[in-house]
């Protein structure tokens, strides 16, 4: 499941209003999710939860419930 | 009685050691797609694939052991390099993800990808480098005898992408050696591409390895466009005019030399998408979709949108694996680490075209192109709002146009043997227009004018009409297919007008 949070992060940065957001969602579905804002969202996730992930883990990242998994790992 | 008197005399006029010499590499005889001898060779490859139809492993060693020959043709001994390559790269797969710790992991990866680009290096870069340190350094060094294995850039690229995926954990490797062996010996595009992904092609050998209705109709449209932009098209304005401009531009006017420029920008286009779609439709017979790797290229509205339509298979091997890591590790820079991450990838583009100044220049100037466009791509929206001009077709058409023109520039660069040559160009069509000529050369050289417009007719011809003409020659019967085929293969044989010309890309 996408949380709140994330979602809000998301959303907010790429600047969409009420789009929906599933496990599934790719980020090429997503209007304005483009390669050169993947990094400002990656960069807006990384700060609202202080963390911080490696170049390898945020490739593998298939689509929005993989990334709010790795965002969970990252919490524990 | 009679027949057998008859085959005795036709045996008398058969010159075995012609024949033999067929099957033997040749350096001047090579076996391209548009040769008669491959027209034969692949016919008797698809009898041996029709008669194995229902047994697969037989179907899978009958193309590996067309493609070793067919690359033995083009290559000679330098086989044994792809031998070693494919065995490597296939072992380093299990062995990275087989590995227990992630420093082991690394370890292997890091390795492989040494020894990947450690060969291509040595085989493609030495002599360039010699030549540098000899010119840096004023020094001596001998050049080194190295002949460039045909399509070295191609296949290791190949097997790059299953490493790295296995390291990214995108993809698991496969515990069959025979069907990595036909992944990387794939003789359609061995080459010159495209650059298909393992992850892509590994799961088509477990599929059925059957050509459709549907694939035999697209095989058909696609090597008979192929064949025409290739033999027609690229070969005849390349020979009859381009070449002629680029050897010494000086002694042509400034209209000669951009009309040439313009030539070789549909010359390559034709050239090298034409040889791309013969190689999807000789896969597509074989029962294998491959990547497309052209979309209207000169349609893009800008650089960017260009390279997601020219050469799709390296520009997105290169995004996936270059690009994107370089900009994910710059990310803190923000805007200015993906400008930075663009220029790195660029300039590697044109490096990994070959070892040449000219090849250089050309991703130096794609660099900027595109690093520029990204800094500036806020003020330009901001602009365009401002008077109006944001969707209009005015806009797309302008945008077209300026993109293709800067493209253009980097068609001459890289079309140069050298940047004195590039540079002669540019001088003639600033310094010495001259533009009345242009009636004259269209009277001269006419067939080569409508050459040039067919070219880029074809080229703007949109996909829903290609699907359209597909459907078309899907729905007619086999002999019609093989007609139309036919009387492609006899118009190519009525143009070519001289020695065949290899692709542009077997180079690199």
């Amino acid at each position: 499941m996408v949380s709140e949070r994330l979602r809000k992060i998301i959303l907010n940065e790429l600047k969409l209003d009420g789009f929906d957001l599933h496990d599934e969602t790719t980020a090429n579905q997503v209007p304005g999710w483009d390669s050169f804002n993947h990094i400002n969202v990656i960069l807006a996730v990384e700060k609202d939860y202080n963390i911080r992930f490696k170049g390898l883990e945020i490739l593998k990242v298939k689509n929005i419930g993989e990334l709010q998994k790795l965002v969970d790992s990252k919490l524990q | 009685m009679l027949c057998f008197i008859n085959f005795n005399h036709i045996l008398q006029y058969i010159d075995f050691n012609k024949v033999q010499q067929l099957f033997v590499y040749d350096p001047t005889d090579q076996l391209f797609f548009s040769t008669s001898f491959f027209l034969f060779f692949f016919f008797a490859l698809l009898i041996f694939y029709r008669i194995f139809s229902k047994k697969k492993n037989l179907k899978i060693y009958t193309i590996i052991f067309f493609s070793l020959f067919f690359y033995y043709k083009n290559s000679g001994y330098f086989f044994l390099l792809l031998f070693a390559s494919t065995f490597i790269n296939f072992y380093f797969g299990s062995w990275i993800f087989k590995a227990k710790t992630h420093w082991l992991k690394k370890f292997l990866f890091i390795s492989v990808i040494i020894i990947d680009l450690g060969l291509l290096v040595y085989f493609k870069y030495t002599n360039f480098f010699i030549q540098i340190i000899n010119g840096v350094a004023s020094g001596n060094i001998q050049l080194l005898n190295i002949i460039l294995p045909i399509g070295i850039s191609f296949y290791t690229f190949k097997a790059m992408s299953y490493v790295i995926e296995i390291f990214i954990e995108t993809m698991e490797p496969t515990n069959s050696l025979r069907d990595f062996v036909l992944y990387m010996y794939f003789f359609p595009n061995i080459l010159a591409g495209p650059i298909d992904r393992a992850v892509a092609f590994l799961p088509q050998i477990a599929g059925e390895m059957t050509a459709s209705k549907e694939d035999i109709g697209r095989a058909v449209f696609l090597i008979m466009s192929g064949l025409f932009k290739k033999a027609v098209i690229a070969d005849y304005i390349g020979l009859n005019f381009v070449d002629r401009v680029f050897q010494v531009p000086l002694r042509f006017t400034g209209v000669e030399n951009l009309l040439a420029s313009y030539a070789y920008t549909i010359q390559l286009y034709c050239n090298f998408s034409g040889y791309t779609d013969m190689a999807l439709g000789i896969a597509a017979l074989l029962g294998f979709k491959l990547m497309d790797n052209f979309n209207i290229p000169f349609l893009a509205t800008s650089v960017a949108d260009y390279w997601r339509r020219w050469h799709i298979s390296l520009s997105t091997w290169l995004l996936d694996y270059l690009f994107k890591p370089l900009q994910m590790s710059f990310r803190r820079m923000r805007i200015y680490g993906s400008a930075l991450a663009i220029f790195i990838t660029f300039l590697l583009v044109g490096f990994w075209h070959g070892a040449n100044w000219t090849y250089l220049v050309f991703g130096l100037f794609h660099s900027t192109y595109l690093a520029v466009s990204l800094l500036t791509q806020k003020f330009r929206k901001a602009f365009y709002d401002k008077v109006h001009l944001t969707g209009t077709k005015f806009l797309k058409a302008f945008q077209i146009f300026i993109t293709f023109h800067l493209l253009l520039i980097t068609a001459i660069i890289f079309r140069s043997d050298s940047l004195r040559t590039a540079r002669d160009v540019f001088h003639q069509i600033f310094r010495y227009f001259h533009g009345v000529v242009f009636f004259q050369w269209v009277e001269g050289y006419t067939q080569v004018f409508v050459l040039i417009m067919l070219g880029y007719i074809l080229h703007f011809i949109p996909k829903s009409v290609d699907n359209k003409i597909k459907n078309i020659i899907t729905a007619s019967p086999v002999y019609v297919q093989a007609f139309l085929l036919a009387l492609m293969i006899l118009i190519v044989v009525q143009v070519e007008s001289a020695q065949l010309q290899p692709v542009i890309y077997f180079n690199f």
